[in-house]
């Protein structure tokens, strides 16, 4: 015989359901921190959390990072060509942006990844 | 019935579980670019072990394979322009006749005759110290004397150029056809669940668990992607754009693929996305693509024995084969309105 306490388990995990879902499979694309690397060795990983400017000293010279509202993005940079500038913000778990002359590189980790890499 | 219920709970929050994380990745910065490599295995010291021979196997090859510096190609550019027959380097046979091959499929769009031409441009140097394109006369000359791969006569081994304009750079090719070798070493090695990504172009293999990999498109007009697609057996994804590698001048844009042509940075598409088995057929026709433009990249297409290909021109007019079409899920909206084309 069920009594009311069953149906109200029975309703809960119905409700469950969907939010398990999205949770679990849905549109988390936003990553959580930003690997940043010179020439290939990290130099540093910082939470997209946390706004702040960061200076990496690259090949050529200087590079300027800024982290805002979980988002990262190159602002000045010794290079000649400033394409790393251009690419503007990235977020997206395993997008990266790189300066090639400098050798400086950001690469969003953490999140639940949509993606396993991204093309470009 | 209250064993029923039970049962429904279990089976319905079941499917909720997540494969347990077996993705093992490793960065290494080669070839001028951020390569990514991503093993999906249980063996933690076999994937390590991968690594690091892969590691070793892209410093090699960009050793030996850049035009510029000190290394097999260097050289063998070198001996190449005195016009004399010269042995061509074991490191660079398979290449060279691959990029023959891929060249002479795309009619000469994608040449990697053209070294003297992307160095003039200055993007062999990566842009260090380019302010302003190269003198119009001095472009004008080289394209009336322009070499082609045809220039390259090879017999027995031995190669001669009869242009000394040749000068040999595999830019366009080369990081797809160090993809391709380097699945080859994951396979031996005991690996069928991969992707090898080369500062944004891959090829993926098997799959992740029961799951395919999935792989986000960057949208080339504004920040994140434009879609996605999903592997689950062996395919490569290139692209290539007129953003990947720039300078603006005087309110212009001059990206690095050179149209052989003109000599001119190649107009008509943004980008050019390629979904091909191989990864360097991938690589080099993304190039030859681009330079075709509009009115030329289906006939090339179907020449270089591609079915899956995606064409975005500067004002986001996207137009794709029909094979594509099913490939393709859309990441943004609302979805922009996409031309098939007949194939």
């Amino acid at each position: 015989m069920l009594r009311r306490g069953d149906y109200l388990i029975f309703l809960a995990t119905l409700l469950l359901l969907p939010w398990l879902y999205f949770t679990l499979w849905g549109d988390q694309r936003a990553g959580e921190y930003a690997q940043i690397l010179v020439g290939g060795d990290q130099q540093a990983l910082v939470s997209l959390h946390q706004p702040q400017t960061i200076e990496v000293a690259g090949a050529l010279g200087l590079s300027i990072l800024e982290i805002l509202d979980g988002k990262i993005r190159f602002i000045t940079s010794a290079c000649q060509g400033k394409q790393c500038i251009h690419r503007g913000w990235i977020n997206l778990g395993g997008e990266v942006v790189s300066c090639l002359p400098n050798q400086v590189s950001i690469a969003i980790l953490g999140g639940e990844q949509r993606f396993d890499a991204i093309n470009f | 019935m209250r064993c029923l219920l039970l049962l429904i709970v279990v089976v319905a929050l079941s499917g909720c579980d997540r494969p347990s994380a077996h993705s093992h990745k490793q960065q290494m910065y080669v070839f001028g670019t951020l390569v990514e490599v991503i093993i999906w295995t249980e063996d933690e010291a076999a994937a390590t072990e991968a690594m690091s021979q892969l590691s070793a196997q892209f410093q090699h090859q960009h050793q030996q394979w850049h035009p510029w510096e000190a290394g097999e190609l260097h050289t063998f550019n070198q001996q190449l322009t005195t016009g004399k027959p010269t042995p061509t380097p074991d490191s660079i046979a398979p290449l060279l006749q691959r990029a023959i091959e891929l060249s002479v499929a795309s009619d000469g769009l994608f040449d990697p005759s053209l070294g003297q031409l992307v160095k003039l441009w200055g993007f062999s140097d990566n842009l260090v110290n380019v302010t302003q394109p190269p003198d119009a006369t001095q472009l004008a000359n080289f394209i009336k004397q322009a070499p082609h791969i045809t220039d390259l006569e090879i017999n027995n081994g031995l190669a001669q150029s009869h242009n000394p304009r040749l000068y040999l750079d595999f830019g366009g090719f080369a990081k797809g056809y160090a993809v391709d070798r380097a699945i080859e070493t994951l396979r031996q090695m005991g690996f069928d669940n991969a992707i090898v990504n080369a500062g944004g172009d891959l090829r993926a293999i098997g799959s992740k668990g029961e799951w395919p990999w999935r792989i986000g498109i960057r949208n080339p007009r504004g920040e994140g992607l434009i879609a996605s697609l999903q592997i689950s057996r062996d395919e490569s994804v290139f692209t290539s754009g007129d953003y990947e590698r720039f300078y603006d001048y005087q309110g212009k844009r001059y990206h690095h693929i050179i149209d052989p042509r003109n000599g001119y940075p190649a107009e008509g598409f943004s980008s050019v996305t390629i979904l091909h088995h191989d990864a360097a057929t991938a690589d080099a026709a993304a190039t030859a693509l681009l330079v075709a433009g509009p009115e030329q990249w289906r006939e090339v297409a179907k020449k270089m024995g591609l079915s899956q290909v995606m064409v975005i021109t500067p004002r986001g007019k996207i137009s794709m084969s029909p094979a594509m079409v099913k490939r393709i899920r859309f990441e943004v909206s609302p979805e922009p309105n996409i031309n098939v084309v007949d194939w």
